[in-house]
C-alpha cells in the first residue's frame, strides 16, 4: 500500500465533496437537523405526580402523606386550585369538603371533588382516583393485611432519571453514522457505474489504495459528524474516551458494511434499497434503548447492538472500561471481519 | 402529448419497476418504518405504568388489573420470566402473587407480596402502581372506599393518545415516501443511465416520460395511504372522501417526486435533499403530535393540507363542510406544483435530461 496514493485519494474524494457545495450544505443542515430534534425533546423529567389540594380543614392522613412520585401542593381556594389545574401547573385538583373529618368520624361517606384539565389522559385520571382512595383509607384506619418485599433490579434511577433527549442522544449519534455509510455506498457504486474507479486502477493507484481511501474518506465524514453531534449535546461528558472509541469503531463497522451494500448493488437504485434495508437492520438496536423491554437477547446478533449499548451506557450511566470492554472487543472484531468481507466483495465487482 | 406512449411508458415502468427491489422496497419500508416510529414514539411519551403479574394461584387480582385503565398488565409464567421482564425494562414492576393469596386476603391473613422493581421506572408509576395493587387488594377483601370521588373537567382540549398523534406522520410518510422518492429516483436513473436521452430521440416527449413515471408515483402513493390507514383502523366514516384526499396527496408527492427527479443529478444529491426536505414534508406531522406548540405553524406547509382533511375524518368523523376549504386550498397546491413541472420541463429541458 502506497500511502502517498492513498492521501492523494483521500484529498480528491473530500475535494468532489466539497467541490458539490449543496451536498455539503445539505450534510451540514442534516447535522443542524439531528440536534434541532435533541433540543426540542424534554430536557427533564417529570417524575413526581403533581396534585393541587384545596382544603379548609385538612386531615392528619393528607398531611402527613410523604410518598416517593407524589407531589401535594396546596392551594388558598378553590378558584386558584382551578387555575393551577388550568395552567398545568399539577394533573388534578382535589377539594376536600369543609366537614371530611366529622363524615369520616360519622360513618359518612364524603365527596371529593377532583378538577382535571379537560385533555387529561384517562389513565391519570383513574390513578389520581386511587391514590385519594388509598390516602382516605389511611385516614379511616382500614389497615391492609400485606406485606410487600421490594427489590429494585438495576441502578435505582429516581430522581435522577434519565432525559428524553439524553435517551436519544444515542440514537441520533448511530443515525448519523449510518446515514453518512449509505451516503459512502452510493459514492463507491457511482464510481463503479460511472467505471472512473477502473480508470483509477490504470494509474499506480492499486485496488487496495483505492479501498483504504474511500474507507478513511467515509470513517472520517461518518466518524465527525458523530463526535461533533455528541460533544454539542454533552454526550461526551462522560468517558469521552470511550465514547470516542466506540464512535470509531462504529464509523468503521458501517463503512465495511457500506462496502458490502456498494458491491451487492448492481445500479445506485439497488444500493440505496440494499442501504435503506441496511440501515433499518443497524438501527434496531437503538430502539430498545427508547423502548426497553421490547427487545430479547436476539438483538445482540445486529453488529450495531455493540455500538449502541456502549455510547447509552457510557453516556449516560457513565460507565467505565470494566463494565463495557467486551463491546469494543466485539465491535473491533466485527469491523475486521466486515472490513475484510466488503473489501473483498468491492474488489470482485470493481475487477 | 399521445395517451398511448403513455400508457406504454407506463407499462414499462410497472413492469420493469416493478422488478426492482426499490419498487418492492417502496412498499415494504413505510410498513416497517411505521412499526418502529409506532414503537419509538408510543413507548417514550406512554403515560400509563406498566405491571408484571406472576399468579402462583388463582388470584382475582389478575383480571382486576387487566381491567384497570391506569396501567398495562402483563402476565408471566415464572419468577424468572418476570424478573427478566423488570431487568428489561418490560414492565415497571413486577409481582409474584403466592398461592391462595384472594382466602388469605379475604380472611386478613398477613401476606406478602414479592415486589420486583425495574430501576429506571419512573417514582410516579411506583406509586400509582403500589395504590391501585393495594386499591385492589382491599376491594379483594371487602373493604368499601370511604369517600366519593366526583372528577371533573376544565377547559375544552381534548387528550389525544399517541397512537393518534403519530398516526398523520405515519400517513405522510406511506404517501410521501413511495410517492415522491420513487419517480424521483427512476428519473435520475434514467438520467444518469443516459436512457432519458435515447427515449426522447423518439418520438416520445419528456412530458410524457414524466407524466408516466409521475403516475407510478401517484398509485404507489394513494395504495400505501390506504394500506396504512386500513392497517391502524383509521378509515372513518367517509372512506371516498379520505380516498380523495389521499389521491390528491399522491398527486402533491408525485409531482415534488418529479421536480426533485429534473432537477437533481445524482441519488447522493437526492439523499442530502431528503435529509433537509424531510423536515419541511413532515413538519405538520411533527406540530401536530405536540399539542403545546401553536398549531397555526403547521399551515405554513404545503402537506399541511394533505394531513388536515385526513385527521379530521379519520380521527375526529368530520366530513366535506369540515374539510372543504382545505381540500381547496390542496387542489389549489397540487396545479401549482403541475404547472411548475411542466414549466420547468419545458424551460429547463436540458437539466430534466
Amino acid at each position: 500500500m502506497n500511502f502517498r496514493i492513498v492521501g492523494a485519494l483521500i484529498a480528491k474524494d473530500f475535494s468532489l465533496f466539497f467541490r458539490n457545495r449543496f451536498f455539503a450544505i445539505m450534510t451540514v443542515v442534516g447535522l443542524i437537523f439531528y440536534l434541532v430534534i435533541y433540543f426540542v425533546m424534554p430536557r427533564a423529567v417529570n417524575e413526581e405526580l403533581e396534585i393541587g389540594l384545596y382544603a379548609p380543614v385538612l386531615p392528619p392522613a393528607f398531611e402527613q402523606i410523604q410518598e416517593e412520585g407524589l407531589a401535594i401542593r396546596m392551594a388558598a381556594s378553590e378558584d386558584e386550585l382551578k387555575e393551577g389545574v388550568i395552567d398545568g401547573d399539577y394533573v388534578a385538583g382535589i377539594v376536600l369538603p369543609p366537614d371530611i373529618i366529622d363524615s369520616f368520624i360519622s360513618g359518612q361517606k364524603p365527596t371529593i371533588k377532583a378538577y382535571f384539565a379537560a385533555d387529561t389522559p384517562q389513565e391519570i385520571k383513574d390513578a389520581v382516583e386511587v391514590v385519594i382512595k388509598e390516602i382516605a383509607y389511611q385516614q379511616t384506619g382500614q389497615t391492609l393485611a400485606i406485606d410487600t418485599s421490594e427489590e429494585v433490579l438495576g441502578p435505582d434511577l429516581v430522581g435522577k432519571q434519565i432525559p428524553t433527549r439524553d435517551r436519544l442522544r444515542p440514537l441520533l449519534a448511530v443515525l448519523l453514522i449510518i446515514v453518512e455509510a449509505l451516503g459512502l455506498a452510493n459514492l463507491i457504486s457511482e464510481e463503479i457505474e460511472q467505471r472512473t474507479i477502473q480508470a483509477l486502477l490504470v494509474t499506480p493507484a492499486t485496488a487496495k489504495d483505492l479501498f483504504v481511501a474511500k474507507g478513511i474518506t467515509g470513517i472520517s465524514l461518518a466518524f465527525v459528524q458523530a463526535v461533533l453531534f455528541m460533544a454539542i449535546v454533552g454526550g461526551m461528558n462522560q468517558q469521552p474516551l470511550i465514547i470516542l472509541t466506540a464512535l470509531l469503531l462504529g464509523a468503521v463497522l458501517v463503512t465495511g458494511i457500506s462496502f458490502i451494500v456498494a458491491s451487492l448493488g448492481k445500479d445506485m437504485m439497488s444500493v440505496m434499497a440494499w442501504g435503506i434495508v441496511m440501515l433499518i437492520i443497524l438501527f434496531i438496536p437503538a430502539i430498545g434503548i427508547i423502548a426497553p423491554g421490547i427487545l430479547t437477547g436476539w438483538v445482540k446478533v445486529i453488529p450495531s447492538y455493540y455500538l449502541v449499548d456502549t455510547v447509552h451506557r457510557a453516556s449516560n450511566f457513565g460507565a467505565g472500561w470494566g463494565d463495557i470492554w467486551l463491546n469494543p472487543m466485539i465491535l473491533l472484531g466485527l469491523d475486521v471481519v466486515l472490513a475484510w468481507i466488503g473489501i473483498l466483495a468491492l474488489g470482485r465487482k470493481s475487477r | 402529448m399521445s395517451l398511448k406512449r403513455i400508457g406504454f411508458l407506463l407499462g414499462k415502468e410497472v413492469l420493469q419497476g416493478s422488478k426492482t427491489y426499490f419498487f418492492v422496497f417502496a412498499i415494504v419500508a413505510p410498513l416497517v418504518i411505521s412499526l418502529m416510529l409506532s414503537l419509538i414514539f408510543g413507548t417514550l411519551f406512554d403515560e400509563k405504568a406498566k405491571l408484571g403479574i406472576v399468579d402462583e394461584g388463582t388470584s382475582q387480582l389478575v383480571a382486576m388489573t387487566r381491567e384497570s385503565d391506569s396501567l398495562t398488565t402483563r402476565e408471566y409464567g415464572t419468577v424468572s420470566d418476570v424478573q427478566q421482564a423488570v431487568k428489561n425494562g418490560a414492565v415497571d414492576i413486577g409481582i409474584v402473587l403466592p398461592e391462595d393469596f384472594d382466602n388469605s386476603i379475604e380472611q386478613g391473613k398477613e401476606t406478602t407480596i414479592k415486589a420486583y422493581v425495574w430501576g429506571e421506572s419512573l417514582a410516579k408509576h411506583r406509586i400509582i402502581l403500589a395504590v391501585t395493587i393495594a386499591n385492589m387488594v382491599r376491594e379483594l377483601a371487602g373493604q368499601e372506599a370511604p369517600v366519593e370521588f366526583e372528577a371533573i373537567s376544565l377547559g375544552d382540549g381534548v387528550s389525544i393518545p399517541w397512537n393518534e398523534r403519530l398516526l398523520p406522520f405515519i400517513v405522510l410518510m406511506a404517501v410521501f415516501l413511495g410517492g415522491l422518492v420513487l419517480p424521483a429516483t427512476s428519473v435520475i436513473n434514467e438520467k444518469q443511465k443516459r436512457t432519458l436521452e435515447a427515449l426522447v430521440v423518439t418520438p416520445t416527449t419528456v412530458g410524457e416520460i414524466f407524466t408516466a413515471k409521475g403516475l407510478v408515483g401517484l398509485v404507489l402513493s394513494l395504495f400505501m395511504g390506504i394500506v396504512i390507514l386500513l392497517l391502524n383502523q383509521a378509515f372513518g366514516a367517509e372512506p371516498a372522501l379520505l380516498v380523495t384526499v389521499l389521491a390528491l396527496g399522491a398527486v402533491m408527492a408525485a409531482t415534488i417526486g418529479l421536480l426533485l427527479g429534473a432537477f437533481i443529478k445524482d441519488i447522493t444529491t437526492l439523499l442530502a435533499v431528503w435529509k433537509f426536505g424531510g423536515i419541511l414534508l413532515f413538519a405538520p406531522a411533527f406540530i401536530y403530535m405536540f399539542p403545546e406548540i401553536p398549531q397555526w405553524i403547521g399551515r405554513i406547509f404545503p402537506t399541511y393540507y394533505v394531513l388536515q382533511p385526513i385527521v379530521e375524518i379519520s380521527q375526529w368523523g368530520g366530513g366535506w363542510p369540515a374539510i372543504a376549504t382545505n381540500v381547496f386550498i390542496l387542489i389549489a397546491l397540487d396545479i401549482i406544483l403541475i404547472g411548475v413541472v411542466v414549466y420547468a420541463l419545458k424551460k429547463k429541458e436540458q437539466y430534466a435530461v
